[in-house]
């Protein structure tokens, strides 16, 4: 019984084997994948803006591809930030720069474009920090004092490395959609005096270890310069 | 293979947005207390224990005011108000009816001024008194014999070590 089976499966799959190994002989016109520059923006911003009062900002996004698998990556924005914390509140405002490189680790199959990316960047970002209100209270049962004179700390900056690990996806012709996720850690931070930069745009929320995470979706459209 | 990448870039995004942000406790040091430690009247190097001491700070009501310090102890930590330069305390001596004796508030007031510095995120910020100058009042039967800041500027920054000294 079990080889009539086998006997069955394999007339059945004879065909299919030739017509691959035929296929193969045919298909002697080489495939040259498409160099150019990619730019676009993100999209989470935008619409988060929508629904939330207290961040407002903005992404462009670009790569431009130098080999097979590398391509050359950078990300341009600006932040405004406010966030309320237990005792105080306060806003960030500056722009920020992020270059460096992407690295396409996915195997694509001929004529297909889409991306899983592993990638590296140097951050830099200029903002500056204000205190809008504070509260200060020594013991509980005792009246609490609130500050509400904000206080500005101006031409802060910071740099960091960050981790990119995302995906791109042609959705149509020349338009690709794109979700990364990156982790960064802080090189160098100019603090201001009695505050510390909780926040940097570009980096976003800086936690306790001097560590970040944030992420994008962009949808970004291709512009080929030649085939190689 | 497109679909399944459109999907694991769906899943991925839904992942980071419900992501938990909230990890931080307050475990800094906040406002320091005013470190009170207790001496013999009669041999000023030698701490000198107190029972049944009353608290209350002036103008405020509730905790301060009916916490009785009910154990032996040379000294005892107060919270200083940071909505003024003044901070008023009564320290009341409860009275033993088997003795014969009468409860005696004794009041003094610490002056200073104050400097807010940031801690962190989950804490904010504190507030740190300089010059800090203590007054005991008179009254004609103290049990507060004297009252003196352990040194002179003396600041509140820390409570590591004693502020004020009260000689009984």
């Amino acid at each position: 019984m079990s080889r009539y089976i086998i006997s069955c499966l394999l007339c059945l799959l004879g065909p299919v084997m030739i017509a691959q190994s035929l296929k193969k002989e045919k298909d002697t016109t080489s495939y040259r994948d498409r160099y150019g520059v990619r730019v676009g923006l993100d999209l989470f911003l935008p619409v988060y803006s929508l629904f939330s009062e207290d961040t407002k900002g903005l992404e462009i996004v670009g790569d431009y591809r130098v080999s097979k698998r590398f391509y050359i990556a950078a990300e341009l924005g600006y932040r405004d930030h406010t966030r309320k914390e237990d005792f105080f509140e306060f806003t960030t405002s500056g722009q920020y720069i992020k270059a460096g490189v992407d690295y396409n680790a996915y195997q694509n199959w001929i004529g297909m474009e889409n991306m899983i990316v592993a990638g590296l960047r140097y951050g830099f970002s200029t903002f500056s920090q204000e205190v809008n209100e504070y509260t200060i209270n020594s013991d509980p049962f005792l009246p609490e004092r609130t500050m509400s004179d904000p206080l500005s700390y101006d031409s802060l900056n910071a740099s960091w490395v960050e981790f990119v690990l995302g995906i791109k996806v042609e959705v149509l012709h020349n338009v690709f959609m794109g979700f990364s996720f990156r982790g960064s850690t802080m090189i160098s931070s100019k603090e201001p005096d009695n505050f510390k930069n909780l926040y940097v745009p570009g980096f976003e929320r800086v936690y306790y270890n001097d560590f970040g995470f944030s992420f994008n979706y962009t949808l970004s459209y291709l512009i080929p310069f030649y085939k190689k | 293979m497109k679909n399944l990448l459109i999907r694991m870039l769906v899943f991925v995004a839904l992942l980071s947005v419900t992501g938990c942000e909230r990890d931080e406790i307050c475990l800094e040091e906040i406002s320091p207390k005013l470190i009170i430690r207790f001496y013999d009247d009669k041999n000023p190097t030698l701490p000198k224990q107190v029972i049944n001491l009353q608290v209350h700070i002036e103008g405020i009501d509730g905790e301060y005011t009916n916490e009785t310090i009910k154990t032996l102890t040379d000294s005892i930590a107060l919270p200083v108000l940071v909505t003024a330069n003044t901070t008023r305390y009564t320290l009341t001596l409860l009275g033993n009816e088997q003795q014969g004796t009468e409860d005696d508030p004794d009041q003094f007031e610490i002056q200073y001024t104050m400097e807010d510095e940031f801690i962190s995120r989950s804490c904010g910020y504190r507030t740190l008194y300089y010059g800090v100058e203590a007054t005991l009042q008179e009254d004609g039967s103290n049990w507060i014999k004297s009252l003196v800041t352990a040194k002179t500027p003396q600041d509140i920054t820390d409570e590591k070590t004693a502020h004020v000294k009260i000689y009984h």
